[in-house]
């Protein structure tokens, strides 16, 4: 079954029918849920904000203080003070590396694993599909691993971080974008290669501008996936500089206790741009994985 | 032939990188646990007795029955709600569907240790403002992890929550890939909703609930972070999962080898799950 | 005239190149950095890092050829990474390593020894009163590898107000019996017969696991808590005892709270900072952000109540032992920052900017008027504990994981209804296994 390109290209509006024969119960079950959801996942939240902009005297005041506070940008002054910002665009810089490699690298591979037929085509697919579980897990092997790197002499530089998270993204982005160039009909690139045109002009002139939207979701997911990644980036460097900032959220649950406020500020401050990418490629993230691993 | 080596060109830095990054310190970590490891360092070759170990240990069969039903539940659960809900936003519009897709994926986006550390503040902590609100309306207090089934039911619940964004993400994405023209089809044919979902939606949905099950069950498997701050493990050893004991091994009792010869043996049961499960869906490669 | 002239071209010369060659050691002399690892990071903003970085610049001031980066890191990973960079080869140049892991630091010889290189040099009564029982733990085969920084001291944390409102005094608390009927008046029940105040906090979980007053009770009996060879020394009639009473608090008491079983010690800090405990156990190094949480005056520190007849019990100490990695490339120039670091001046500083314990008495005595104020008598109380009532886990072996383990038996006899006796057994059985003693 392959979904009709036209409409996932430019999401017309469709008619659901399912929506008109729906039950009133499952409506009114969905519904709860989306409710209790918005309260399970928005409290939090909202309370994260909250406690970002209290004072000391404020944090654990009992009753608690939902709004009747003296709302302060302290904390998060304290945060820009240790260098926050400067390693917000440390990580931006890494994550935004990570994902070019992820996408130079990922994109041939997944294209030969397609449309190629190669001895040992079907293990070595399997193999990329086994290393998930090795950059899922990874943190398990911290100490290590953290000993074979330094022994190479890659701790603490520039580039140990985003070659670390290209390497964890990699396996699921070849798995995402090989679905992708699944649903392009081969006669396309059968009928360019008659043309006279090379594989790897194939790749940049048909593949490339095809599987734009899985591209962007893959890139959302590796973006995300290295922003969030904290165990290999609190260990792997040390020079205050080249921090991603997770392990320096974490920071402030330090050894004499949590301190809530330049803790919920940090957070939030890290959230921003995530959020901000949901809602910039929000559309062009679900398009994407409409066209990739998605297909039925 | 000059198609063979084309492809392998294309493939060989995908494996250049994965071999060097993710596998060759597996390999360095296979060496490092078949040692003695004094004081951080690799000592004298000592064979398996760091898996030996492992098998003696008599609190690791409960370990792992607890790992399975955390994970086995959590995954469960958290598919069947992210369906319900991605069903859900499908059918709202366009800027409610924004509105809902920014709420459920932020416990996703948030660090796993602040996220948890404010679920369990806000919701379980009688200092919390959900708890104050809940004892001074029914004027009851709500302490559900004082004893075993209620921790490993909050844990389950928090893994539910924590992760619950990326599978109604991908699902949605799967949702919007069905063309509305077979579920009119058989609608027409006199379907009934149920037998539209589970006739129609749920086989066309396999590829993304691979992809989801997979990721929750490695991610679940191999939490820290939640059981650590939420429970501490406790009470009674109740939230104790591998992962947490994997920690515990090697920064609370520093005894890396035993800590790592429990990692690779988790990985290869990792990988074995990982591969089983993907050829038993049938799915092509 | 020509001979004058070359003579003064060839002093020019010289003198050029003498100067180029001074310059030269100059620039080469003012790259030698300092690596340190803490978990205290010195463009933040708590006192403790406030006066760590004051302590760096001036010592910067007067060594300009040294420059003292320090790499922040993640607490609870530090040491564990710094013994695994020892195996590799790339540590920093100075430590601060884990009380529970100063054994297998000091085993692994990757600490330098302080004597030759600049303890040796300090008068005999500097050192001297420095030898307390932080200082036997850093000697080791015959020198000496560390110094103690942030010394801490655990004890009862308590907010003067609620006690002054029940009138309780603090100092009459010297036993059990007192302490918990203290404790009793302490707990306060709102209508509904929910309690809204708890007299004495403590926690059980095993994340972030303190020690817990069954320690002290079996330290004043028995001395230790691990027989000389490692083994675990709990599961005999002394600690059977100490974790019923322990346990009572919870079940017979009430004064501590059923869901203690799930605390961990920071759940403590934010439940007494919310008014919800009127005493808890508590680590006295948290004593200040206490204070700026619930009033600088409003918090109390207190040793532990005593047993047969003894005024107080002894209590666990701990702190972070700072140490010069032994094949550090500026051993000299890490020495020269960690003598400073902990010298008198820096004491003084870490004190009065950073509201530490002192490292030395003569530092107390020399600044009688901080010490007066009220809100600096926990500091007093905290150094009298460390001299006459302190124990640190010991060195020769490890024991890492005994706090766990010990929370663990409570937790199997508040809510698994062990008896404490077979609840201890299991705890040792567990211990000496991990420990594979």
């Amino acid at each position: 079954m392959q979904p009709d390109a036209p409409r996932t290209f430019a999401p017309a509006p469709r008619v659901s029918v399912a929506r008109r024969s729906a039950t009133l119960s499952t409506q009114t079950l969905v519904l709860a849920l989306v409710v209790l959801l918005i309260v399970l996942n928005g409290l939090p939240f909202v309370w994260g904000v909250l406690t970002s902009m209290k004072s000391e005297q404020d944090l654990f005041r009992f009753p608690p203080a939902f709004f009747d506070f003296e709302p302060t940008l302290d904390n998060y002054r304290r945060v820009a003070a240790t260098g926050f910002l400067g390693n917000m665009l440390t990580s931006f810089a890494y994550c935004i590396v990570a994902v070019f490699f992820v996408l130079a690298i990922g994109l041939p591979a997944a294209y030969a694993f397609d449309r190629y037929q190669f001895p040992l085509r079907q293990p070595l697919f399997l193999l990329i599909v086994a290393s998930i579980p090795l950059s899922i897990g990874a943190a398990a092997l911290l100490i290590p691993t953290y000993i074979y790197f330094a022994r190479l002499g890659l701790t603490n530089t520039f580039f140990v971080l985003p070659m670390i998270y290209a390497a964890h993204q990699l396996p699921m982005t070849i798995w995402i974008l090989k679905g992708a160039i699944e649903s392009i009909p081969r006669e396309l690139d059968e009928a360019a290669i008659v043309d006279g045109v090379s594989r790897l002009g194939v790749l940049r002139h048909v593949v490339l501008p095809l599987s734009r939207p899985a591209l962007a979701a893959a890139s959302i997911l590796a973006f995300v996936g290295s922003w969030n990644e904290f165990v290999a980036g609190s260990v792997m460097v040390d020079s205050p500089g080249l921090k991603p900032i997770q392990p320096l959220v974490y920071s402030f649950i330090g050894f004499f206790g949590r301190e809530w406020g330049p803790l919920t500020a940090s957070a939030t401050l890290a959230m921003l741009p995530i959020l901000l990418i949901f809602i910039l490629f929000g559309r062009q993230f679900v398009a994407g994985l409409t066209k990739g691993a998605v297909k039925g | 032939m000059k198609s063979n080596t084309a492809a392998f060109a294309s493939v060989a830095p995908a494996f250049a990188v994965t071999g060097f990054v993710l596998f060759s310190p597996v390999v360095y970590a296979l060496w490092f646990s078949l040692h003695e490891i004094r004081y951080g360092s690799v000592g004298a070759f000592d064979g398996g007795a760091n898996f030996l170990r492992l098998l003696q240990d008599y609190t690791l069969p409960g370990t792992l029955l607890r790992t399975v039903i955390h994970t086995g539940l959590s995954v469960l659960i958290t598919v069947a709600i992210a369906l319900a809900i991605s069903v859900g936003i499908d059918r709202m519009k366009p800027r409610a569907a924004l509105v809902a897709k920014m709420v459920v994926i932020l416990p996703w986006i948030t660090s796993a240790v602040v996220a948890t550390l404010l679920f369990r503040w806000v919701f379980i902590n009688d200092i919390g403002v959900a708890s104050y609100a809940v004892s001074s309306l029914v004027g009851a207090e709500f302490q559900p992890m004082t004893n075993s089934t209620g921790a490993m039911t909050l844990l389950i619940f928090v893994s539910v929550w924590k992760r619950l964004g990326y599978a109604v993400i991908v699902l949605l994405a799967g949702l919007k890939s069905i063309p509305s023209e077979c579920v009119e089809a058989a609608q027409v044919d006199g379907a009934t909703p149920w037998q539209v979902f589970r006739l129609i939606t749920l086989p066309l949905l396999k590829t993304p609930m691979l992809l989801v099950v997979v990721v929750l069950t490695l991610a679940n498997i191999n939490t820290v972070e939640t059981p650590l701050v939420l429970t501490g493990g406790g009470p009674n050893d109740a939230t104790r999962i591998l992962a947490l004991d994997v920690y515990e091994r090697a920064f609370a009792i520093f005894d890396l080898g035993s800590a790592t010869a429990l990692a690779l043996v988790m990985f290869a049961a990792n990988i074995v799950m990982v591969l089983a499960y993907v050829r038993l869906t049938g799915w092509r490669v | 005239m020509k001979r004058t002239i070359r003579l003064i071209r060839r002093l020019a010369a010289a003198s050029l190149l003498a100067a180029s060659v001074q310059l030269g050691a100059l620039s080469a002399h003012a790259e030698t950095t300092v690596r340190m690892w803490t978990f205290l990071n010195p463009d933040g903003k708590s006192p403790r890092e406030l006066a760590l970085k004051e302590i760096i610049s001036r010592f910067e001031a007067a060594n300009p050829e040294i420059r003292v980066v320090v790499e922040p890191q993640v607490w609870d990973q530090m040491t564990p990474k710094f013994l695994a960079a020892n195996g590799a080869g790339n540590a920093p140049d100075i430590i601060w390593v884990v009380t529970d892991l100063l054994g297998e630091a000091l085993a692994s010889g990757s600490l330098a020894d302080l004597n030759p290189l600049f303890l040796n040099n300090w008068p005999k009564e500097a050192v001297d009163e420095r030898k307390d029982g932080y200082w036997e733990r850093c000697a080791w085969e015959g020198g000496v590898h560390c110094l103690f920084h942030s010394r801490n001291y655990y004890g009862v944390i308590y907010r003067k107000d609620f006690l002054a409102e029940a009138g309780i005094d603090p100092d009459t608390l010297t036993d059990w019996p007192t302490f918990i009927d203290a404790a009793k008046k302490l707990t306060v029940r709102d209508a509904s017969g929910n309690v809204s105040r708890w007299g004495f906090g403590q926690q059980f979980s095993e994340d972030r696991a303190d020690a817990q007053m069954m320690s002290s009770i079996i330290l004043s009996r028995q001395g230790d808590l691990f027989h000389e060879d490692g083994r675990a020394k709990w599961a005999n009639p002394i600690g059977a005892e100490a974790l019923r009473l322990q346990c009572d608090m919870v079940t017979k008491h009430e004064i501590t709270p059923p869901q203690a079983v799930t605390w961990s010690a920071e759940d403590l800090y934010e439940q007494f900072a919310a008014g919800r405990l009127a005493m808890f156990t508590g680590a006295v190094v948290r004593v200040s952000t206490m204070q700026a949480k619930v009033g600088k005056d409003n918090v109390g520190f207190m040793v532990w109540p005593g047993v047969d007849g003894k005024p107080h019990s002894p209590a666990v100490m701990a702190g972070w032992a700072v140490g010069v990695w032994s094949k550090s490339k500026h051993v000299d120039e890490a020495a020269r920052f960690l003598e400073y670091m902990a010298g008198p001046e820096a004491d003084r500083l870490w004190v009065e900017v950073g509201g530490q314990i002192p490292a030395s008495g003569s530092v107390m005595k020399e600044m009688p008027d901080f010490f007066a104020q009220p809100s600096n008598q926990y500091i007093v109380k905290a150094a009298e504990g460390i001299a006459d009532y302190g124990w640190i886990s010991p060195v020769k072996f490890s024991v890492g994981g005994y706090r766990q383990v010990l929370n663990k038996a409570a937790q199997n006899v508040i809510t698994g209804g062990m008896e404490p006796m077979a609840a201890l057994e299991e705890a040792e059985k567990r211990f000496n296994q991990q420990n594979r003693r």
